[in-house]
């Protein structure tokens, strides 16, 4: 069991480690499978840790594995340890299962690309970074591999380096999430100084509430920074210039869903600092409306889904915020599912149409490529939140959660969950319609081409397959009002603290379903049946394609006056004082050396004139001495 | 008494002429204009420096002084003079530089120095000397501290010598071979 | 045994002293190297001068192997100096140590 963990956590970095050692010893393919089959192996560890689990009762479910003292000073102490808990495995699963379809997908996806090898290196970083991050036994650990999902995600998103707004954009991620890991380790430094352990459980101790609140803020800022909720938020829809798996791989498996966990792991101290977590949840609906907002006017297929998850990441934001652990986390769950699904999907899409990505230029794609409309067509309606699709079991079961909550906070945050599904239905099925719906668009039928029956196809095809399946079931394992295995799974990791009663969890379900469906039907008319022109309010659309000023605000807030400043810097200190110091000081060597160069005459007679002036006076001195 | 002070007198007149001798012909050299003059002073300043030697016992030095000095070196330089011509030097011409001040000067203040520690610090020892038997300073006692006492020092000249005649050699050959060749000065 | 007749040491070592003083004024004043060779034997002079006079004094013979020793020193010295003059000179060089300031800084 606790092996399982171990030879899950390692088998992608020995992939990472082969593939780049291998070099061009190994085949571009050969790269691809063995990260794809270290993905797997890294799957069979953590399917041993959770039947190994299993043979325990509920109450015993907890392991911690220690191979080394990894930081010993004074009396504080971290092992590089893993710890093996139903939340470590429930993670472990998904990283490893969702990721590893995805960098099997990317064989065909990335296929012909230059440098597949450090791709794949890249991925199976990315994934052991992520597993690192979910399995640490600590909260040292958990902020080393925290640092090395964004460096795994800075790599990956500048992948294409020759592309400036690539290279652009991954620096953008990496500064903003190094705001959260400042946070973070911020915290850690106020944690360790008031319980001088990092350990897990140092978390549920006896902090004053100023502590508690600073610790749970640091956390939070971390959390929120990884997870793309405002106002951290500007880096994700940048993100997609990463090849298009990749964009699968941080918003499904990995990196975007730490925030929540991180919550979920650590939510003993933000239930000792009510006030953060509530901060948590508000972020999270403000988050979800207006990433759901600014999707309306996206034009750019990747772009729409990314601020798509940026919504859903909203709802377990504020799942997890109002203490409804195990539906955060079966929203995450379900939201890896149909999100790699939705991605993967459109990275056919993209590849079909030759890396077009405007979605302007597509349409009538249904007639083109049916089965990845009927991919599509899941996956969207999973996100969205129908019946009997994944979203539909986990989303509502939030809004329920949040209803319980009570008090005008609660309801504020159930209306907005209510309102983004109905924006979820709208921009989702709008991308639909426009991409999928009408006739071929003249770019389409001048650019399409269809997928072979080769290997590319097929790895191209059968993760969208089994995604697409566990999109339509993988709800099913929690239908809250009547079964609820992962919650009672997550049980003695994160008890829930809301517990919705049973008129609330049906009130929510009626009215999400409800909302999404007229979502989908607004799209329908506007952009389907095309009923209804498109509403046209030039300030609102305005403020929606600048996505509410947010880039221009940290320009003239952050990068401007730091731009202002290190010019004056520049020309004002390091110039005059340090740049010139230094010539300054060489010119002025330089003069001295000419001064005394002067002395040096080359002349025997000059020296021999010293050295007679030297005897006198050494004479007279000691004849006056003696 | 008799003898002895007429001997000492005959000392004295003997030591002030072989001293102005050499006072005179060492200003002589270091102030002809010509070199040939120069060395032809510097054998009158030997020559009279060896009478000086001979004044105080040490008549082996005062031999190697006439023989190997006033003979073969200044046989040497004058072999050189002549060989290169000898080239006039005004050394006061263009006023006096700061050099020649300086010269002037630190020699002086060399001269007056000696003097005074001569004349107020040594005085007391210096006016009683050893009384010496009739061997000292003859060519047998040299040879016999040579070989004894100052063995070492006898074999550190002869290295000296030695190395003195390599380079002698080193530095002619070169200059005989092309002109190019002669080591850069 | 014998007495010094004359004058007393302190007089040799006046003399020994302006010669060497004479030498020194010689070596720091004159341009031709030859002449300069030629001062430096007059200050080695002064200097076995007053070698020879002390040891006169002390009634020591070491005073007088010195002196003997610095004459094959300033033979040394007048083969190595004359050596180089002679190399000036067939390399067209000017005699005169001005010209020879290659050291200068």
């Amino acid at each position: 069991m606790v092996w399982g963990a171990w030879i899950c956590l390692l088998s992608p970095l020995v992939a990472a480690c082969a593939i780049t050692v291998g070099g061009t010893h190994l085949s571009r393919r050969a790269a691809g499978w063995l990260a794809t089959s270290s993905c797997v192996v890294a799957f069979a560890g953590a399917v041993a840790s959770f039947v190994g689990l299993l043979t325990h009762t509920a109450s015993d479910r907890q392991f911690i594995s220690t191979a080394w003292t990894w930081i010993s000073g004074g009396r504080y102490q971290s092992g590089l340890s893993v710890i093996v808990d139903p939340l470590s495995v429930f993670m472990m699963l998904i990283v490893a299962g969702v990721g590893g379809l995805i960098v099997w997908y990317s064989i065909g996806y990335m296929d012909g690309d230059d440098e597949e090898r450090r791709y794949f290196a890249y991925m199976a970083l990315f994934v052991f970074s992520m597993l690192l991050l979910v399995q640490s036994g600590n909260l040292i650990l958990l902020l080393a591999g925290w640092g090395m999902v964004g460096l795994s995600s800075y790599l990956l998103i500048g992948y294409w380096h020759q592309r400036p707004t690539a290279v652009a954009a991954a620096k953008k991620a990496f500064v903003m999430n190094a705001i959260g890991d400042a946070t973070m380790a911020l915290a850690l430094f106020l944690l360790i100084q008031q319980g001088n352990s990092l350990e897990f459980g140092v978390l549920g101790g006896d902090f004053s509430s100023t502590v508690a609140n600073l610790v749970a803020l640091g956390l939070l800022g971390g959390a929120v920074a990884k997870s793309a909720q405002i106002p951290l938020h500007t880096w994700l829809p940048d993100a997609m210039e990463g090849p298009t798996p990749v964009s699968a791989l941080i918003h499904a498996a990995t990196m975007v869903t730490a925030g929540v966990y991180l919550i979920v792991r650590t939510h003993a101290i933000f239930e000792q600092a009510p006030k953060v977590a509530d901060v948590a949840a508000g972020l999270g609906a403000a988050t979800l409306l207006v990433a759901g907002l600014i999707a309306l006017v996206q034009v750019d297929i990747k772009r729409v889904i990314a601020y798509s998850t940026m919504s859903q990441i909203g709802y377990m934001f504020v799942g997890a915020g109002i203490g409804s652990y195990p539906n955060a986390m079966f929203h995450l769950m379900t939201h890896a599912f149909f999100k790699a699904l939705l991605f993967m999907t459109a990275g056919i899409v993209i590849h079909a149409l030759t890396d077009e990505q405007d979605i302007r230029k597509m349409g009538g794609l249904r007639q083109l490529a049916p089965k990845t409309y009927w991919a599509f067509l899941v996956g969207s309606l999973a996100l969205v939140g129908i019946f009997p699709f994944a979203g539909f079991f986990s989303k509502d079961s939030i809004l329920a959660a949040a209803m319980a909550k009570g008090g005008a906070f609660g309801y504020i945050l159930w209306a907005a969950g209510l309102a983004g599904t109905f924006l979820t239905g709208l921009y989702t099925f709008r991308l639909l319609f426009v991409v999928f719906w009408g006739e071929p668009s003249a770019f389409v039928r001048e650019h399409f081409h269809p997928l072979g029956r080769d290997v590319v196809a097929f790895s191209l095809a059968i993760p969208v397959g089994i995604l697409g399946v566990l999109s339509v079931v993988g709800g099913w394992i929690q239908f809250s009002p009547w079964w609820h295995p992962v919650e009672t799974w997550l049980q003695t990791v994160a008890e829930p603290i809301v517990s919705p009663a049973s008129w609330q969890e049906w009130t929510s379900i009626a009215l999400s379903l409800l909302l999404g469906l007229t979502g989908i039907g607004v799209a329908w008319a506007i952009y389907g049946a095309h009923r209804v022109a498109v509403p046209r309010i030039a300030w609102a659309q305005r403020t929606l394609e600048h996505k509410f000023y947010f880039d221009e605000a940290y320009d003239a807030l952050f990068y401007a006056p730091a731009v202002f400043l290190a010019n004056f810097l520049r020309r004002g200190v390091e110039q005059p004082l340090i740049a010139d110091s230094g010539r300054d000081l060489g010119d002025d060597t330089r003069d001295l050396g000419g001064i005394v160069a002067r002395a040096q005459t080359g002349l025997v007679r000059t020296y021999a004139l010293a050295i007679a002036t030297g005897v006198a006076v050494l004479a007279i001195v000691f004849v006056i001495v003696k | 008494m008799l003898i002895a002070s007429a001997g000492n007198v005959l000392v004295w007149m003997v030591w002030i002429v072989a001293a102005f001798a050499c006072l005179g012909s060492g200003v002589a050299v270091v102030s002809f204009s010509s070199p040939f003059y120069s060395a032809l002073g510097l054998i009158g300043n030997l020559g009279s420096l060896a009478v000086l030697y001979l004044l105080l016992s040490a008549e082996f030095v005062a031999a190697a002084q006439v023989l190997v000095y006033a003979g073969a070196v200044m046989v040497m330089f004058l072999f050189v003079i002549a060989y290169i011509g000898p080239r006039s030097e005004s050394p006061w011409a263009g006023g006096p530089s700061w050099q020649a001040v300086g010269a002037v000067l630190a020699s002086g203040a060399v001269f007056i120095e000696i003097v005074v520690v001569i004349g107020l610090k040594a005085s007391g020892q210096l006016s009683h000397s050893e009384h010496v038997d009739g061997t000292f300073g003859t060519p047998a006692y040299i040879g016999r501290l040579f070989l004894t006492d100052h063995l070492l020092a006898f074999e550190i000249t002869s290295i000296v010598l030695l190395v003195a005649a390599v380079g002698g050699v080193v530095l002619g050959a070169h200059s005989r071979r092309s002109a190019e060749e002669v080591p850069s000065l | 045994m014998i007495a010094l007749l004359g004058p007393e040491i302190a007089w040799y070592l006046g003399v020994a002293a302006f010669l060497f003083a004479t030498g020194a004024f010689g070596v720091l004043l004159r341009r031709n190297p030859l002449i300069v060779l030629l001062s430096l034997e007059i200050m080695l002079n002064g200097a076995n001068l007053a070698l020879i006079g002390f040891s006169r004094n002390l009634g020591d013979g070491g005073g007088q192997i010195f002196a003997l020793a610095v004459m094959a020193v300033a033979a040394s010295e007048v083969v190595v100096g004359l050596g180089l003059v002679v190399a000036l000179n067939r390399k067209r060089i000017t005699l005169d140590v001005d010209r020879l300031n290659t050291l200068r800084g």
